[in-house]
């Protein structure tokens, strides 16, 4: 499912990722943790093809990305499903209009559309705010919008990046099972969180990352 | 256009604000200039300009004894053309009857503003012939042909026309800036949601398609309502020139012709979006 070779990036000349090699396949679910700066959003910038790496080569869901045309990004894109650090909502869209969006995407049907946005809405409770705009929201229902829209296309891949920061911890454990729960039915999901507490209470192979290079290729939360 | 996107279209029509009306206000004085422009220079040449109109020499005299003289001699020379003296209020008469349009201000003029004349009707190809001989009497002080005149007004017009054209594409491109101002302050604006919309699987047609239906509707509108201030223009000229008519193919052209300034517009405008890496 994911296969980097060797992979280097650097921003302004300051290295984000030194000759990170790694493999997930199909089905598997995947911590990627460490300190802040560690490299871990560029990792996953890199997987859905928001940036290419200066050198070496990446493989996503059967795609190069580096030899992928930019036509077929967006379709590559759909297949996935990424939660950002910063939600990345639509501002001037209400909740069921963010998650209806990418669907609206793939021309289903309005009735299809509604039906799938209040589902998955009603698994992340938040039925009751479809018609709310993202300003109006808490910073948690917010991450919980995004995890919606990310989830609702049944996607190949859930990229997530800090997917709880900003839930308490009830909810972040209710959010990891969801994950486990949707990895179990054959769904590749790779979380970046420096939350170690997360990664022992859900133990899973885990990536760390520091300063920039692959440390440790390993199981559970280790130092 | 799914349901998604015409929302997003409405919402973009909002935000355009006042931008958006001076670009509708733009397209409705440059398409109504430029129909105007279209329908007057049809006029002119139908009306006035008609190459199959018959010719007619006209010689001044001093005196109407004089032109009856000349009337005598053109007879002599030419025994085949149609001659008639005109007394001035005559003279009058037939300008106005020559130029219907401009009869009412023709015909208020004070008849001793027109002097007697000699009036030889000829067939096209031949007024050159009389003209040459008219000059060369005596009796005669001016010689003039109505084909001479038709010319004259024919350049006269070609130069308005001309003016027209340019001030009617400086119009255009005016229309055009407006709506690429537009679509670039929507862009701007929208600029951290159509990044999002990229990451999260939305095509570049996807993303600028409200944009470019957005601009084709303000210009569409623009269009519609230059059509109909076209319409009122007809109507207030009508008295004064009951022959001008605006062709409806024109009418129904303009709106269209809007919407596809604008879109082009629009167009240019969204070069300015960056692109995937």
């Amino acid at each position: 499912m994911i296969h980097l070779e060797n992979i280097t990036k650097s921003y302004n000349g300051r290295p984000a990722l030194r000759g990170i090699s790694a493999n997930a396949d199909r089905g598997e679910f995947l911590y990627l943790t460490g300190p802040s700066g560690a490299g871990k959003s560029t990792f996953l910038r890199l997987l859905y093809r928001a940036d290419l790496p200066d050198s070496g080569g990446i493989v996503v869901n059967g795609a190069d990305l580096l030899r992928m045309r930019r036509r077929d990004v967006a379709e590559f894109r759909r297949r996935l499903g990424v939660i950002f650090q910063d939600f990345k909502l639509l501002r001037r869209r209400t909740v069921a209009e963010n998650v209806t969006f990418v669907l609206s995407l793939l021309n289903l049907p309005d009735k299809d559309q509604q039906r799938r946005a209040y589902l998955v809405l009603k698994q992340m409770g938040l039925q009751h705010r479809m018609n709310a705009f993202p300003d109006e929201l808490s910073g948690g229902e917010q991450q919980r919008v995004a995890t919606a829209r990310a989830l609702v296309l049944q996607p190949d891949l859930i990229l997530a990046d800090e997917p709880t920061g900003n839930l308490d911890p009830e909810r972040s454990h209710e959010l990891l099972e969801l994950f486990k729960t949707i990895n179990y039915q054959g769904t590749t999901v790779v979380v970046a969180t420096h939350d170690r507490g997360l990664i022992e209470a859900h133990p899973a192979r885990t990536l760390f990352l520091d300063r920039g290079s692959l440390v440790k290729d390993g199981w559970g939360s280790a130092s | 256009m799914n349901r998604h996107s015409w929302r997003e279209v409405k919402r973009q029509l909002r935000e355009s604000g006042p931008a958006g009306l001076v670009a509708v206000v733009l397209v409705m004085v440059g398409s109504a200039w430029g129909g105007l422009l279209w329908t007057v220079h049809g006029w002119v040449h139908t009306e006035l300009l008609a190459g199959d109109r018959q010719t007619t020499v006209v010689a001044v005299t001093r005196s109407e004894g004089e032109a009856a003289t000349l009337r005598e001699a053109l007879r002599s020379r030419f025994p085949f053309v149609a001659a008639v003296s005109l007394t001035p209020r005559k003279v009058q008469e037939e300008l106005a009857g020559w130029f219907p349009e401009l009869s009412t201000v023709l015909l208020t003029l004070d008849e001793r503003s027109f002097p007697p004349i000699l009036q030889v009707d000829v067939a096209p190809g031949q007024e050159e012939a009389i003209a040459s001989f008219l000059r060369s009497r005596p009796e005669v002080t001016l010689v003039e042909s109505s084909r001479s005149w038709q010319a004259r007004l024919e350049q006269a017009v070609s130069r308005f026309f001309l003016a027209g054209l340019v001030l009617a594409l400086t119009l255009l491109v005016g229309c055009g800036a407006v709506v690429l101002l537009v679509v670039r302050l929507l862009v701007l604006n929208h600029a951290d949601e159509i990044a999002i919309m990229r990451l999260i699987g939305a095509h570049e047609g996807d993303i600028r398609r409200p944009y470019l239906v957005s601009a084709s509707i303000l210009g569409f509108a623009g269009g519609l309502l230059g059509a109909m201030l076209l319409v009122g223009l007809e109507f207030a000229l009508r008295t004064a020139l009951p022959a001008l008519a605006v062709e409806h193919w024109l009418l129904a052209a303009l709106a269209p012709a809007g919407g596809l300034t604008a879109a082009a517009g629009a167009a240019f405008g969204l070069a300015s979006l960056p692109r995937e890496p």
